[in-house]
């Protein structure tokens, strides 16, 4: 079937198992609720690191994804609070907001490469938390709060999504979108990568050149990618927007932006599956090591830096050697 | 007008020597240095415990805190980013080790010194007023002397010591140093060395004006690469211009636009990005990026 | 991907232990206070003040024999979370206070947090108590976050119209750190110092957080030559550098703010060049400070080594948490029963001199009773220690 062999088959049955059934169900079990949260936060930045992968893949490190988060999620905020638009056509809006602005942004900037790219990158997303100090729409520095949940979605009478704000716990709801979400985003991604798209993407990464010599658009590809990426960007940020039912500048700030990229780093970048892993390890990482307060930051730097010392190629390098896997 | 030339003056000298040392490391190894911030904060605290603590002479701090950061630099060279640059399939997999070795830092400076901002007694009393056109504390330009007699030496010692050389050759092309007798492993613990030295010693100058808190760290990096990039990476007069454009252009531009808040450094980060986008590879970069 | 199921189970494994191991080692049963705050990175000052008098008032407690509510005594046990100065973070953190059965939190410390955590605290009945200014966090529909402190908007005219009157002050100038905070609080305090009629001469002028050289960023202020000048929301961090740049340039006005600062601080970023600057503070200067006051100085300096003088507006969240909870025991697990408490709730101020009393304010402000009535002391610098300059009351 498409070419999938029967174990990526059951691997991803298993995969989508544990994480709409399995693990609703352990934390049910183990009444350990609040790590609904912390699993949907890494699903949405998980969203948000899958597009900075994708950045890497034409050899291009991305630090600029909190820009474009913070975009999506000031303008879902926006749709939502001062248009009255429902929040599940906001979201696509916000995506496709993050996207046009990387389109403008990246026509420029896309012709540069190495720590150049990823230093302008940096600056963006201080362009963009200052940009959204400054303006009047944002609201400045009050940030904007009390944000609906998202209403319902119904078609022709049909209810497909219901209601956040009537729900007892919204957690569990929460937590199924930001999934819904993260296995289409990896889907795609992974379509993408697997697709005559994703073999440019690869000669391009590895020489610019001589891919635009045997004929590659590398300007169209770049632009294409870096869109998707934002748009990536701007959905995980729209969502949480919605879930903190508050925006500020500082809710993505370069700290952010530098995440990302160490999501994809840890995961390793040559999977597609590694941001997502190198979210979840990064972030569940940070919650875990709360039990020993002081000393929480010292620790969790000091497995960082032993991880990538001794796996310099990201922690699914273990498995699959190196190289490519897909 | 002879007050904004001044300022841009004294952050120019500053920033230019933040800038020096992320540049000389990023020209060696093509490590992006996330911990370079960090290391100027330790500098910053060496100094503020040896000098403002136990009363010290100050020059003797300043030398301490450039041998804290000199041998502190050159275990993290040869223990981790040598290892990982040699293990890696992508260099750019030196930048998650580079930001794990900020954060572990950081959280030792917050265990060690401390969270609250630090201050040392003023090394020299008293302020320059030229006629109210010119405002300038006697400290600021003892330390904009000094930083800038530091930068003399760094480019004295880059150019006509067998050290300098080695590393120049280095910077230059790792292979052809490495066929002509260089050695490489030493040469670029030497270099990591240096460049976290660096830091250490403008952290041990300013403390005596700005003060230190552990918060400076992450903000100081992102500076010093903008910096690096208005100069071009990896070239060492790129970052002494990136420094003192820099430093101009804040000065002006917070003299010239102070009535629109808020928009002054976003106008300096955008003009900067334009300017990236205009010419890659900064002011003297090698345009390979 | 089964790897990843996998770890996932050994790690949920992993923290149910450790969670199981902290559980019993007090004989009173443990009453579980949350702090939620920014313990590292550039604003760790605000958060570990916070926790540390937190976590000295506990230990206190615990050593002389516990707490005592309706008829069970307690040994205080604080939680905290650092929440990295992350909204994300700190909504996890709000998460983490509820799974821990905790009703009762401190924190967070900015306006991001302490909106973002809004909806957590409020569906796990969770009351909190920020140091985040924003009115709409306390004003009704808003119902379980109580103002920790005194807000800008409320110290800010008391100190204007205090110098009004006394020093004679007619202009004033604003300057803020470009961040959400800071720029709030000086919105707040120019639209209050123009309904009292004072002129302000300045209010755009800005700074990044990571200023190293606060010159040329005064240079424009000090030109308008501003009888007062106001630090808005200034970071403990910034606030001797600003002043030493301020009076190296020659400016010989006031110079005060509405956020607590730290004595030493002052003292080794702007030595002498601090010596009558206004800040708000607690009730630790000498006239005021009770001796219970004095006690829990003594004790946060032996656990910590040193003490911060932001701490003694940081000491009474846990206090007003705790007399309410003795006030009406049902509400240890009722927020509902502390929030109707809150309306009638009154008891003597330990930390104080006189007969000052904590009760439950915010009436005029928020037009609920939000806010703890903690006595707005104004100090003023001198020579290393601060003096009080005048206290008043909020309603």
């Amino acid at each position: 079937m498409l070419g999938f062999s029967s174990k990526q088959l059951i691997g991803v049955g298993v995969f989508l198992f544990v994480i709409f059934i399995g693990v609703p169900l352990v934390i049910g079990a183990t009444g350990r609720w609040d790590f609904f949260f912390t699993l949907t936060s890494v699903a949405l930045l998980a969203i948000a690191s899958a597009g900075v992968w994708l950045t890497f893949y034409i050899g291009r490190i991305n630090i600029g994804q909190g820009a474009f988060a913070l975009i999506g999620a000031y303008v879902s905020a926006i749709l939502v609070v001062k248009a009255g638009w429902s929040f599940w056509i906001s979201l696509p809006a916000a995506g496709l907001f993050a996207a046009v602005v990387a389109v403008l942004i990246g026509l420029p900037i896309l012709r540069l490469r190495g720590v150049y790219f990823a230093m302008i990158t940096l600056v963006l997303t201080q362009v963009v938390t200052l940009t959204a100090l400054a303006l009047p729409i944002t609201n400045g520095a009050k940030g904007i709060s009390n944000i609906p949940l998202p209403s319902g979605l119904s078609i022709f009478g049909i209810p497909l999504i219901p209601d956040f704000g009537s729900m007892e716990n919204t957690k569990l709801a929460f937590y199924l979108t930001a999934c819904v979400l993260m296995v289409v985003t990896y889907a795609a991604l992974y379509r993408l990568v697997n697709s005559r798209l994703g073999h440019l993407c690869r000669s391009m990464q590895q020489n610019e050149e001589l891919a635009s010599s045997i004929g590659v658009n590398i300007a169209y590809i770049r632009i294409v990618i870096f869109a998707i990426s934002s748009f990536f960007g701007g959905i995980g940020g729209a969502m949480f927007g919605s879930i903190a039912q508050s925006v500020y500048p500082s809710t993505f700030v370069v700290a952010d932006s530098v995440n990302f990229m160490l999501n994809c780093f840890l995961g390793g970048l040559g999977y597609v599956f590694g941001p997502m892993l190198g979210t979840l390890v990064l972030y569940f990482g940070w919650d875990l090591l709360f039990e020993i307060g002081k000393y929480q930051m010292l620790v969790y730097s000091m497995i960082l830096i032993a991880v990538i010392r001794f796996l310099p190629n990201g922690l699914l390098s273990v498995r699959f050697g190196k190289g490519d896997k897909k | 007008m002879e007050q904004i030339l001044a300022n841009g003056v004294y952050l120019g000298s500053q920033y230019a020597m933040i800038a020096l040392g992320l540049t000389l490391i990023f020209a060696l190894m093509n490590v992006l240095n996330f911990a370079h911030g960090q290391m100027y904060v330790i500098g910053g605290f060496v100094t503020y415990t040896i000098y403002g603590q136990w009363g010290v002479p100050f020059v003797l701090a300043l030398v301490m805190s450039c041998v804290t950061l000199a041998i502190l630099g050159a275990l993290i060279e040869k223990f981790l980013f040598a290892p990982v640059i040699k293990g890696s399939a992508r260099e750019e997999s030196t930048m998650l080790l580079a930001a794990g070795i900020a954060f572990f830092l950081d959280a030792v400076i917050l265990l060690v010194f401390g969270e609250k901002q630090r201050g040392v007694p003023k090394i020299v009393d008293g302020v320059f007023n030229w006629d109210f056109r010119i405002i300038m504390p006697y400290d600021r330009i003892l330390i904009c002397m000094l930083a800038i007699l530091s930068i003399v030496a760094f480019i004295g010692l880059m150019q006509y010591t067998k050290t300098g050389r080695a590393l120049r050759a280095l910077a230059q092309d790792r292979t052809a140093a490495q066929l002509m007798g260089v050695n490489v492993d030493r040469y670029s613990m030497i270099g990591f060395a240096l460049g976290a030295m660096l830091a250490g010693l403008v952290g041990g100058l300013l403390v005596t004006i700005t003060g230190v808190n552990l918060g400076m760290g992450g903000p100081t990096s992102i500076k010093a690469f903008m910096m690096v990039m208005i100069g071009g990476a990896g070239v060492i007069s790129g970052a002494i211009w990136g420094g003192i454009i820099l430093g101009f252009m804040e000065a002006i531009g917070l003299a010239l636009l102070y009535q629109y808040g808020d928009i002054t450094y976003l106008l300096i980060f955008v003009s900067l990005m334009i300017f990236l986008a205009i010419r890659p590879q900064g002011l003297m970069g090698k345009p390979w990026g | 991907m089964q790897r990843r199921s996998l770890m996932k189970a050994a790690l949920t494994a992993a923290t149910l232990t450790a969670f199981g191991a902290t559980a019993a080692f007090a004989e009173n049963p443990v009453l579980k206070i949350g702090f939620v705050g920014v313990t590292s990175g550039p604003a760790a000052a605000w958060g570990i003040s916070n926790q540390r008098s937190m976590e000295a008032r506990a230990a206190w407690i615990n050593e002389t024999g516990g707490y005592t509510i309706g008829d069970t005594t307690y040994d205080i046990e604080i939680v905290s979370f650092d929440d990295q100065k992350d909204p994300k973070r700190a909504i996890a953190g709000m998460e983490k206070m509820a799974q821990e059965g905790i009703h009762y939190v401190v924190g967070p410390n900015v306006d991001d947090g302490a909106a973002a955590v809004r909806p957590v605290a409020e569906s796990n009945g969770i009351m909190y108590f920020p140091y985040a200014f924003p009115k709409e966090l306390y004003q009704a529909p808003a119902s379980n976050a109580v103002l920790g402190m005194v807000a800008n908007y409320q110290s800010g005219p008391a100190i204007y119209k205090y110098l009004m009157e006394n020093e004679g002050v007619k202009t004033v100038a604003f300057i803020a750190a470009n961040e959400s905070d800071p720029l709030s609080q000086r919105d707040g305090g120019v639209e209050a110092a123009e309904a009292l009629g004072l002129e302000v001469v300045s209010a755009s002028v800005t700074y990044q957080v990571d200023t190293t050289d606060f010159t040329p960023v005064l240079t424009p202020v000090m030109r308008a030559q501003p009888d007062l000048l106001v630090l808005s929301g200034v970071s403990p961090a910034n606030a001797p550098q600003l002043i030493r740049s301020a009076r190296e340039l020659g400016f010989q006005g006031l110079i005060s703010t509405e956020t607590a600062q730290d004595a030493g601080v002052l003292a080794e970023g702007a030595g002498d060049l601090a010596n009558g600057f206004i800040s708000v503070g607690g009730a630790s200067t000498p006239e005021l400070a009770s001796p219970m006051m004095n006690e829990f100085v003594q004790r946060y300096t032996d656990m910590f080594g040193e003490y911060n003088d932001e701490s003694n507006t940081k000491v009474y969240a846990l206090e007003y948490i705790l007399e309410t909870l003795k006030a009406d025991p049902s509400a240890i697990t009722d927020v509902d029963a502390f929030q109707a408490t809150m309306d009638t709730f009154e008891a003597p101020n330990p930390y104080m001199n006189g007969d000052a009393k904590l009760r439950y304010v915010g009436m005029s402000s928020f037009g609920q009773r939000r806010q703890v009535a903690v006595p707005l002391v104004v100090n003023v610098y001198q020579d290393g220690a601060f003096e009080t300059l005048f206290v008043a009351e909020v309603d």
